[in-house]
């Protein structure tokens, strides 16, 4: 059995059903991610597994043991909250030590893993201060140390970086994918940020509506998406959609048409998925898989306007369909608007859907 | 209120109220310090030199003296009572759901509107059955009616303030239902505690009503006493305002010991 194991998992508020049979495995040392918009139940799922709240139906497993009936408290997870939930009456030694002195831990020991923790999380000097006294960066850190005192056999965190700026929540994911290496710690993380999703996951969960819609390495999903859902969630910018129809098949390929296409393209099939000639079908494309330059096919758009990030530039577009386009390439483009723009890509990075939304 | 007129006008009316609040207050106190011909003076005397006969006098009235120590018990007691049973209270109505929580609640509010006046013959002949008459207990029981409310509607609204997020860390730090409770709930809900046990004292310490109606010679209260004062035929103006300033000086120096605790922004850092 698998480190983490969730069994068609369903949480109910009322009439409400909120998670709806969720199972997921996660082996030891994995760094999962929930990942999905905000409202889908990923908080919901990550407090199922803390057991801050009674699943509904199903079970959760935890190092081999069914802890679907057991106290958070035994559960061996350690939680960083959003909102880090730090002790405002105590100072960030007596924080980190709660959990322990809890747990009548003797003073020495509870003394020696703070230290280990203030030094890894380099907050040595700040172990006398209130939460009060201190910058969001460093309550983040102080959360992380309590999480890492405890330690236990599962970190959860709930979107800990939502509330810091930019530059900080850069650091700090790095900082967070360091903490995993070193420490070998299964961890299941929880993020509304496909960025962060894809930059700390060697498993993602991808939740819409308290369904699961698709799990897989970063790599897995960003390549063969199931759905329209995944495939416009993960990867930034957002991938392209185009409406098209099938204009015939083959063993290892589908025909389709579309008017920006200018005659029929032959794409390479993804799934095994049933599809008949006539069917409406979603092509899709990466902004990044889209190119100025020579390629085997190519679409006739109408410019609209370019945004430059400095190493790249984004060109805005429409199909004759007046479906938009986003365009990623390199260097300083610009676009004038009307203008015709021949843009090219090859057909193995098309991606198919049926009507359905699944993926062909 | 950048421009200066508009900050001495602000600055002047803060005096007025503060000088409309305070003066009763000053001539009371100033007063229990007069000797009697002062006392009388028409017009008033500002000047005037100062005298403990007064409090000399009331000290020897050991009527006195035994009424100030019984209103201290009484209200240490009651306010002492209300807070540890009013925050377990609290807490449960804050944070957890349960039959018939909407209808306590509304039990703990409403119980106010009722005039005290209504209540008074039934507790009296209660008290007088149960042989409660004249007793602490029976003054102590009566204010918890009052003043279990306050703290419990006071320290509900203190706990709800308080991020569930804490309680939750708690938990799975390992923290047990009555450690949550006491070392998250009361530490932070410190300031509604100090302000509804304040209420609480306050309250205890000034009632008259059910004193004089349940009190005999054994534990009356000072409000009691001091209202007696005022069934002779001439008024002992210097023993009431003597009196009066004893009543007043125990509540303001409470109030001024837990007024630390009521400083807000104790659960500033908590989140974000
Ligand atoms: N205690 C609760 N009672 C009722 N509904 C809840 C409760 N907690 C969460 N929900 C609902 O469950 C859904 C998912 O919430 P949540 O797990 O917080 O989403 P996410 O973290 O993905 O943004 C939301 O619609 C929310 O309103
Ligand atoms: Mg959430």
């Amino acid at each position: 059995m698998s480190y983490l194991a969730l069994d068609q998992v369903v949480k109910r508020f009322g009439a409400h059903t909120v998670i709806d049979g969720v199972s997921l495995a996660a082996e030891q040392g994995e760094f999962v991610v929930f990942v999905g918009p905000s409202g889908c139940g990923k908080s919901t799922l990550l407090r199922l597994v803390a057991g801050l709240e009674e699943v509904s139906a199903g079970d959760v497993h935890i190092a081999g043991r069914c802890v679907t009936d057991v106290d958070p408290a035994a559960r061996g997870v350690a939680m960083v909250f959003q909102s880090y939930a730090l002790y405002p009456h105590m100072s960030v030694r007596q924080n980190m030590a709660f959990g322990m002195r809890m747990a009548r831990a003797p003073k020495p020991e509870i003394e020696r893993r703070i230290t280990e923790a203030a030094r890894i999380l380099q907050i040595e000097n700040l172990l006398d201060r209130r939460p009060r006294e201190l910058s969001g960066g460093q309550r983040q850190r102080v959360a992380i140390g309590r999480a890492i005192v405890r330690d236990p056999k599962i970190f959860l965190f709930d979107e800990p970086l939502s509330n810091l700026d930019a530059e900080l929540r850069g650091q700090m994911r790095i900082e967070i994918a360091r903490l995993h290496r070193t420490f070998g710690a299964t961890m299941v993380y929880v993020t509304h940020d496909q960025v962060e999703a894809m930059t700390l996951a060697d498993r993602i969960v991808v939740l819409r509506a308290g369904r699961v819609e698709q799990i897989g390495s970063p790599a897995q999903l960003y390549d063969s998406p199931a759905n329209t859902f995944v495939a416009g969630f993960i990867g930034s910018p957002r991938m392209n959609f185009l409406t098209g129809r099938v204009a015939g098949l083959e063993d290892d390929a589908v025909r389709i048409e579309h008017p920006a296409v200018g005659g029929v393209l032959r794409v390479p099939r993804r799934a095994a998925r049933a599809i008949e000639v006539n069917a409406p079908v979603t092509i899709g494309l990466r902004p990044e898989h889209l190119t100025l330059a020579e390629a085997p096919a190519r679409l006739a758009l109408a410019g609209d306007f370019a945004e430059n990030l400095g190493a790249t530039s984004q060109l805005y577009a429409q199909a004759p369909t007046g479906e938009t386009l986003t365009i990623q390439v390199p260097g300083r483009e610009s676009v004038a608007r009307g203008e015709a723009l021949q843009v090219g890509f090859d057909p193995a990075r098309v991606h198919l859907f049926d009507a359905g939304g699944q993926a062909i | 209120m950048r421009r200066p007129l508009g900050r001495g006008l602000h600055g002047l009316g803060l005096l007025l109220t503060l000088v409309f609040a305070l003066f009763p207050f000053y001539w009371m106190v100033s007063s229990s310090f007069k000797a009697q011909a002062d006392l009388l003076a028409s017009p008033p005397v500002w000047l005037f030199r100062p005298t403990l006969d007064h409090y000399a006098a009331i000290w020897a009235d050991q009527k006195v003296t035994t009424a100030v120590v019984n209103s201290l018990v009484v209200a240490s007691l009651t306010t002492l009572l209300a807070v540890v049973l009013g925050t377990p209270a609290a807490y449960a109505l804050a944070r957890f759901e349960f039959r018939g929580k909407a209808d306590l609640w509304f039990w703990f509010i409403s119980n106010r509107m009722i005039s005290p006046i209504v209540l008074a013959l039934p507790v009296y002949l209660l008290a007088r059955q149960a042989g409660l008459l004249d007793t602490y207990l029976v003054l102590v029981l009566i204010y918890l009616t009052f003043t279990l409310p306050i703290v419990v509607w006071i320290c509900t609204d203190q706990f709800r303030a308080i991020p569930p997020d804490l309680e939750q860390a708690a938990r799975l730090d390992g923290a047990r239902q009555f450690d949550v409770f006491w070392r998250i709930y009361l530490p932070l809900g410190a300031p509604g505690i100090a302000v509804s046990a304040i209420f609480s004292f306050i309250f205890s310490w000034n009632e008259l009503l059910y004193a004089l109606v349940l009190t005999r010679r054994d534990v009356q209260t000072a409000p009691v006493v001091a209202t007696s004062f005022m069934s002779g035929y001439e008024l002992p103006w210097g023993k009431i305002m003597a009196t009066g300033t004893l009543i007043v000086l125990p509540v303001t120096i409470f109030a001024l010991l837990v007024s630390r605790h009521m400083i807000r922004g104790l659960t500033m850092g908590a989140t974000k």
